[in-house]
């Protein structure tokens, strides 16, 4: 049985891209053949289940039922990758209720892999998440995500201040999602299509489509860029996976 | 399925001959054809649209919308040959968009012929503009355009290596005459009795050249 997974995807500010960064975490397992199963934590109505209805469920993280639906399935569960889009400003209160449940002290101990994507936004109070969280990452894997939703520079411009929130934190993993054409983010939200799927022509039930071949490019372009970044990360051998069909993969070379 | 070709005509520098080619190969392509479509991506040069406004539509690529309005026309294979005048402001812009959409890869699929024709200049800009567009585009497609009225004697070493495509200099007081909005090459070639003309021998001259690149094409493609 393959050693469980548990991604958490989160971030305590609204509005950063993590469902976006979410959604391409899926369509980069769907491509590398890693089975993986999702949860929405926006309940009731949901925001990652929409593009990925038939492996997500949407799910109440601050409820002990739906917290035992997640973790009391995760050595049972196949797929062995879960994937958890956490609401946004439920990040520490979820990774505290990790720790005091002992999902921390098992991926410490290995007998868990432990990552969270924590996604920033382009201000001081979203960097000074960094140092909170961190707290929490002894034994996980702890990825940095700058998601560039505008034309924000996070600060590269003042080395102090970057230097201050970025460098701070040992073994954590900085990661780069550029920014993606508005008009072709807006096209995949009116498609309610995974990216993979908007990039291939497809609809919700795989019929061929009329999506512009310019937004296809767009995103195509911008898909391969973040995948090269979770290549970069090594993601497939963190996660045990990869069949090795990168060639069938969406994005470009 | 025979493929469609669609011809963009550019140069990073101003005022090198971009919309007289253009006109010369539209007009071609309608006689030779009876139909083309032409796009006139132009602010401050004379304008493709001026002088065909019966085949041509203006284009813009600097927002997106008009990105999917020009490519999203071009990229269907229709039988209808398209000739691009692409403005030297659009130089980088277009060609880093078709770069990143990956023009040339869903042109071969969709049946799609691009052939850019890149008009030369002597200067640094245009030598970086020819480099930059061999690394991006194969070298069938690309035809390097040595208008000798501009480029008064040699084409810069590196330009004279792939496939070139010469235009003799009309004089002065013929280019006059070309250039006024209600020439047509055509219309001169079928008026004009004395075959002999230089203005004559220069319309064929180039309409036969626009016949190679097009027997190229087909031979290319099958």
């Amino acid at each position: 049985m393959a050693k469980p997974v548990v991604i958490v995807v989160g971030a305590d500010k609204g509005g950063v891209g993590k469902t976006t960064v979410s959604r391409t975490l899926l369509d980069y397992f769907s491509a590398n053949n890693v089975p993986t199963r999702a949860f929405d934590t926006e309940s009731p109505r949901g925001t990652l289940k929409r593009f990925h209805p038939g492996i997500t469920e949407i799910v109440d993280m601050t409820t002990t039922s739906d917290q035992m639906k997640i973790f009391d399935t995760l050595n049972s569960a196949s797929p062995s990758v879960t994937v958890i889009d956490v609401r946004a400003g439920l990040m520490s209160p979820a990774l505290a209720s990790l720790r005091d449940i002992g999902f921390l002290d098992a991926a410490k101990s290995g007998q868990i892999t432990f990552a969270v994507f924590h996604i920033l936004g382009p201000s001081i109070a979203s960097l000074d998440e960094i140092a909170e969280t961190a707290n929490f990452m002894q034994g996980a894997k702890y990825f940095l995500v700058k998601n560039f939703i505008n034309n924000t520079s996070f600060f590269e411009w003042d080395q102090a201040t970057y230097n201050a929130y970025f460098h701070r934190i040992k073994d954590a993993t900085e990661l780069t999602i550029p920014k993606l054409n508005e008009m072709a983010f807006e096209q995949v939200e009116v498609a309610s299509v995974p990216f993979l799927k908007f990039v291939a022509n497809k609809g919700v039930h795989d019929e061929t489509e009329n999506y512009s071949f310019v937004l296809r490019g767009y995103v195509r372009h911008w898909l391969a860029n973040v995948w090269s970044e979770f290549d970069r990360i090594k993601l497939t051998d963190l996660v045990g996976g990869g069949g090795g069909k990168s060639g069938a993969r969406g994005g470009e070379k | 399925m025979r493929r469609t070709p669609v011809y963009i005509i550019c140069s990073p520098r101003p005022l090198v001959g971009k919309t007289l080619i253009a006109r010369l190969l539209s007009e071609f392509l309608l006689l030779k054809n009876g139909t083309v479509a032409a796009f006139d991506i132009n602010l401050k040069e004379p304008s493709l649209l001026e002088y065909l406004p019966a085949i041509t539509e203006t284009a813009q690529i600097d927002n997106t919308f008009g990105k999917m309005a020009l490519m999203d026309r071009v990229i269907v294979n229709d039988g209808i040959a398209k000739v691009i005048d692409l403005g030297f402001h659009a130089f980088d812009e277009f060609f880093k968009m078709s770069e990143e959409i990956g023009f040339l890869k869903e042109a071969a699929r969709r049946g799609i012929a691009p052939v850019i024709l890149f008009v030369a200049d002597a200067d640094r800009v245009s030598v970086r503009g020819h480099l930059m567009l061999t690394q991006q585009i194969p070298a069938t497609a690309l035809i390097t355009v040595d208008n000798e009225f501009v480029v008064r004697g040699e084409l810069p070493a590196a330009m004279d290596r792939g496939r070139v495509m010469r235009i003799a200099a009309l004089p002065v007081f013929l280019k006059t005459y070309v250039s006024r909005l209600t020439f047509s090459f055509t219309d001169y070639l079928r008026s004009e009795n004395d075959s002999s003309t230089e203005l004559h021998q220069w319309i064929r001259r180039n309409y036969f050249s626009f016949r190679e690149i097009e027997m190229n094409l087909i031979l290319l493609g099958s």
